[in-house]
Order: C-alpha cells, then sequence, then structure tokens
C-alpha cells in the first residue's frame, strides 16, 4: 500500500504536465466544435472534483451538489441580466451563493446520517428547482433567461470559438484540483478521512465532526459555484436544466468511473465523459439514458472495482490513507 | 380565517397527505425489508399513470375504471419485479448495498422518465377521475374522486399493519426483516419475499400513481412531486415506523397547503425545507421519535 501511494506521486507531475500541454494546446489543434465540448466537459470536470471532497472524502451521500452549480449559475445570471452587474463580479457572488447555500444544506445533514442524507439533500435540490419554476419574476421561470452577457477581457469576450474561454474553464479546473488536492491532504483533510473511517475513534481524539464537515461542504461548494457561473455566461441563456437530475447521474458516472476519493480520478473521467455526452446532444434526451445504464452497469459489475469505484467510497480508502499517514 | 378556508385548506392537506402517507409507506415497506432505498419509487408511480391512460385510450371507455386499474396494477406488480431483478438482486448483500441501491436505483429513475418521455412525448395527458358527483361541505366541492383519495390512504395503511401482524406471508416478511438467515432456516426463502415486498411497493405506487392521475395533468415530471414530499415526510417521520411516517404525512401536507394559502406557491418549498431545518434542530429524533 505505501509503494502503491509512492507510485502515484512519481508519475503524478508527469501527467500533470501533459495535462497541462494538451490543455494550452488545445485551442490550436481542435477544431471549434470540439472546443466548444471541450469548454463545457472542463467545467463539469471541476464539478465532479468538487463533488469528491463530500462523496468520496466525506462519505456523505450529498445529492445537493448539483444545486450547488444551480446557485452558482443562477446567482451570476440573475445579477448580471436583472441587476447589470459585472459578470466577473457575478462568478465571485456565484461562488459566495453556492458556499452559503452548501453552509444552508449541512444544518439538517448534521442531525442525519446514512440514508437520510441522501434524502435530506435530494429534497433540497428538488426544493430548489420547484422554487426556480415558481419565482418567475426573479428567475424567467421554466423558459429561464436568455442574453447573458459574456465574461471579457479587455475587448475579447469569452464566448464559444474564443481560445480564452478554453484557458478560462481550464485554469478553473486547474486551481480546483490543486486547492482541493491541498485540502485533503492538509491536517483537515486527515480529519474528515479519519471521521470517515472511524468516526467514534476520530470524535474522541478531539476531531470536531461539525466543524470539519461544515468545511468540507463548503469548500466543496466554493468552485462549483465558480463553474455555475462561468457555464452561465460562456453559454449565454440559463434554464432550469442545470438543477435536472439527469445532471446527477452524469457527475456520478463521473466520480464513479474515475474512482472516488482521488480528485484526480473524477476530473479526468469528467472530461472524457463530459465531451462524450455533449458530442452526443444531438439525441437529446436519450444519452441520459445511456449515462444511466452506465452508471447502472458499473455500480453491478465493478463493486469495489477496476476502479476502485464504490469499494472506495466506504472503507477501501482506508487502507490507502493509513500507508499515506505513515510514510 | 374563515370556516370555508379553514376547511378548504384542512381538505388539500389531507388529501395530499394521504397521497404522501401511501407513497412514504411503499417506500419504507422496501427500506424495512431489504435495508435498501428505492429512489425509481417515484418513476414507478409516472409509469402506472400512463399505463391507465393508455389503457383507457386503447380500450375505449368500457375498459376504463375497474379493467384498467386492474390491468395497471398487475403491470406495475410484474415491474416492480423486474425493477428488483435488474437495479436491487444484484447488489443485495454486499457491505455497501444501501449506497450502490441508491445509485443503482437512481440511474433506473432517470432512465424510467426519459423512457416514458419519448415513448408517450412531452404533452400532458389526462386520466379520467372516479365518479363524477360531488358534495358541497361549507362552500368547498368536494369530488367523489377526492374522497377516494381521503379514505384509501389510511385503509391501504391500515391494511398493510394488519398484514403484516396477521397473515402468514406478512409473518415471514416480518421474519425476513428479523433475521433472513434465521428465516431461511424455518423455510422462508428470503429472495422470495424481497422480490414480492418490492413487487407490492411498485402495487402501492401504482394505486398513489392512478389517484393522482385524476387530479393532475400527466406530464413526464409527474412522479417528482409526489416523491418529493414522501422523502420530506420520511426524514421528519423516519422510516422505521409506519406509524411516524403516517402522521409526518399529514402534517407535510397541512404545511404546505398553510403555506401556499397564505404566502403563495412561490415560497411552499422554502418554507418546507426551513420547517425541515427547525424540526431537526430542535428534536433531531423526527417528530415521534421513532429510532433511525
Amino acid at each position: 500500500m505505501i509503494q502503491l501511494a509512492r507510485r502515484r506521486w512519481s508519475i503524478a507531475p508527469i501527467m500533470a504536465a501533459v495535462a497541462l500541454a494538451l490543455l494550452v494546446a488545445l485551442p490550436f489543434v481542435a477544431s471549434p466544435y470540439l472546443q466548444g465540448l471541450a469548454v463545457v466537459a472542463l467545467l463539469y470536470a471541476t464539478v465532479a472534483a468538487s463533488w469528491d471532497i463530500t462523496l468520496g472524502y466525506t462519505g456523505l451521500f450529498n445529492l445537493a451538489h448539483i444545486a450547488f452549480f444551480g446557485v452558482g449559475a443562477y446567482t451570476s445570471g440573475i445579477l448580471s441580466v436583472t441587476f447589470g452587474v459585472d459578470p466577473w463580479l457575478g462568478v465571485l457572488a456565484g461562488a459566495v451563493g453556492a458556499t452559503a447555500t452548501a453552509a444552508i444544506v449541512y444544518l439538517p445533514v448534521s442531525r442525519l446520517r446514512g440514508i437520510y442524507v441522501a434524502l435530506i439533500t435530494f429534497a433540497f435540490t428538488q426544493l430548489a428547482l420547484r422554487f426556480v419554476l415558481s419565482a418567475r419574476e426573479l428567475t424567467g421561470g421554466q423558459s429561464g433567461f436568455t442574453r447573458i452577457p459574456p465574461l471579457r477581457i479587455g475587448d475579447v469576450a469569452l464566448v464559444g470559438g474564443s481560445p480564452w474561454s478554453i484557458y478560462l474553464a481550464g485554469g478553473l479546473l486547474v486551481l480546483t484540483v490543486v486547492v482541493l488536492r491541498a485540502f485533503v491532504r492538509s491536517d483537515h483533510g486527515t480529519a474528515l478521512i479519519a471521521l470517515r473511517d472511524g468516526e467514534l475513534y476520530a470524535i474522541s481524539r478531539g476531531i470536531s465532526v461539525l466543524n470539519i464537515r461544515l468545511l468540507a461542504f463548503v469548500v466543496s461548494a466554493v468552485f462549483t459555484g465558480a463553474a455555475g457561473a462561468v457555464y452561465t455566461h460562456y453559454l449565454g441563456a440559463l434554464t432550469p436544466g442545470v438543477l435536472d437530475f439527469s445532471l446527477v447521474t452524469l457527475l456520478l458516472s463521473m466520480v464513479l468511473v474515475g474512482g472516488a476519493a482521488t480528485i484526480y480520478g473524477p476530473a479526468a473521467a469528467a472530461l472524457v465523459l463530459g465531451v462524450s455526452i455533449e458530442w452526443l446532444g444531438p439525441i437529446g434526451p436519450l444519452r441520459f439514458v445511456i449515462v444511466s445504464l452506465l452508471v447502472l452497469l458499473t455500480v453491478i459489475l465493478f463493486p469495489s472495482g477496476v476502479w476502485g469505484a464504490i469499494g472506495r467510497l466506504q472503507g477501501e480508502v482506508r487502507r490507502r490513507s493509513r500507508g499515506n499517514s505513515q510514510t | 380565517m374563515t370556516l370555508e378556508t379553514a376547511f378548504a385548506i384542512l381538505l388539500s392537506a389531507t388529501i395530499s397527505g394521504s397521497l404522501y402517507a401511501m407513497m412514504a409507506s411503499g417506500l419504507s415497506l422496501v427500506w424495512g425489508t431489504l435495508g435498501v432505498f428505492n429512489f425509481a419509487h417515484g418513476s414507478l408511480l409516472l409509469l402506472a399513470a400512463y399505463v391507465a391512460w393508455t389503457v383507457g385510450k386503447v380500450g375505449g371507455p368500457a375498459v376504463q375504471g375497474p379493467l384498467a386499474i386492474a390491468v395497471m396494477l398487475a403491470a406495475m406488480a410484474v415491474f416492480g419485479f423486474l425493477l428488483y431483478l435488474t437495479t436491487v438482486r444484484p447488489l443485495i448483500g454486499r457491505s455497501n448495498a444501501e449506497l450502490a441501491v441508491i445509485i443503482s436505483t437512481i440511474s433506473a429513475m432517470i432512465i424510467i422518465r426519459n423512457v416514458v418521455q419519448f415513448a408517450w412525448g412531452p404533452l400532458p395527458k389526462q386520466v379520467p377521475a372516479l365518479g363524477s358527483s360531488s358534495i358541497t361541505v361549507f362552500g368547498t366541492v368536494i369530488s367523489s374522486h377526492q374522497i377516494v383519495v381521503i379514505l384509501i390512504g389510511p385503509l391501504l395503511l391500515l391494511g398493510i399493519a394488519a398484514f403484516l401482524k396477521f397473515a402468514r406471508v406478512g409473518l415471514a416478511v416480518r421474519s425476513v426483516e428479523q433475521n433472513p438467515d434465521a428465516a431461511l432456516l424455518v423455510g422462508v426463502n428470503p429472495q422470495f419475499i424481497y422480490a414480492l415486498v418490492f413487487a407490492a411497493s411498485a402495487v402501492l405506487a401504482a394505486i398513489a400513481g392512478y389517484l393522482l392521475a385524476g387530479i393532475q395533468f400527466l406530464t413526464p415530471d409527474f412522479g417528482g412531486d409526489p416523491l418529493l414530499k414522501a422523502f420530506i415526510v420520511i426524514v421528519l417521520g423516519g422510516l422505521n415506523s409506519l406509524l411516524g411516517a403516517f402522521v409526518a404525512a399529514y402534517v407535510v401536507g397541512l404545511i404546505e397547503a398553510l403555506a401556499i394559502f397564505f404566502l403563495g406557491l412561490f415560497w411552499a418549498p422554502v418554507i418546507l425545507f426551513v420547517v425541515i431545518i427547525v424540526v431537526l434542530l430542535v428534536r433531531p429524533q423526527g417528530l415521534l421519535g421513532g429510532a433511525r
């Protein structure tokens, strides 16, 4: 196990360098169509990597993560369309709004465990969707917003076709992965893993469940909210679809296929699956049937699996993190 | 608030509560026996209503009513069994079954919803209400369909409770619930009981779906709202007692009706979530204090 952890680290810088080189080269080698898909996939990757904090490292089945994305998108969309706020400030506000939402969701979650966490977070996402649909004056209801101003750098608008869109989405992903990796490797991250794997023992050693898990929720929401806001300004339109549960299966497939509690895994899987799913866009909602079948098969065929899919969610990681702490 | 409005609010609360109780009971039956949670329960509701609509459409007025209901219930029992075979059976017995089944049934939920939308299209459809007569109480018109909804909720719950307590199969279900291995020793096959319970919960969902379809238009989003409310009911009432879920169902129905009346549809979701937070902060053990 210790050897495994070491080997992982020795290839990590090379992988990171290759990924960065690919990102920089992407606007020059890919077709405009593929570039458009890549921007969305990069944003999905940010969301999936962030979800890994609550799903993989905290071990709580938090289904409200998609709501953090939606809150980020709607905060920035409403601010820039209705109030004429600068889109960059909107992205900041989106991140703050999503973070505040995470703190609110954590209130009931802190009192619940197991299946009830999944129920309450699912309920929160659905209630948020219902609120968006009924609060038409504020959110535009079913039809949402169109003509949302794009983010700008000087005179360059960050819309489809601009290489800067890719660099922005890619930069956000890199920032997310770097910060989240630092977080899970910090003392707070160790405390989080300790709580997941041996709650009573961790508490007896003086770790505060409330504070550490609240921190995990907040950290997972910051970049997710920002990604939601960037997504909105990039597409120039916003509908309640950002809160739809189909997105949850898509993100879930990314975390499961990529391997939970790794941060890199979900991000990498998100890029592959994200581009594929956007490429399948023309076949309409049926593409979510394909994604859902993929998730179903992954769960059934790879129980602790090729990519350590679900097993890692609940305790497989215990051994590896123990290895890490000894090195 | 006049007597008339108070009565109208109570009526709306009772109708909703009755539907939520039906949904929550199906969910907690599966939870109690199999130890897993079926997120696709709302899609069963959806599918049932579309099946009933199709049977009525194909057969014409002659088969509407009892025959359409019978066909729908049979179809949904079979479908519930198939759902169990594909999404739950392969995962039962694994150490992470609880988590794995959340994921597999969420997938099933998305698949069913999208297939329904593909097969039947997004246009709203209407399933005829049960009976066309109505009575007027305190200035509020109550249709025969609404009366059926109000009565069936509590009756079904009583029926389930009596079945579990007195029937031989009910005894077998409880034995599997308490100790699957010991149940196997005395000749009860847990796999059979699991499949049976899952099919029964699909039938419960079908009844709720048919009753709701007489009130609301049928769209591919149809099952989502009652499922959401059933989840809230379960968070407040707990999964381990039918009584807790029953009480919580009517409490949620009442809060919802009051919020819609006084603050509008707009704020109802916000109020419900605030109520959950307050209840959990004040009473972490849930409304009736059932163990969770």
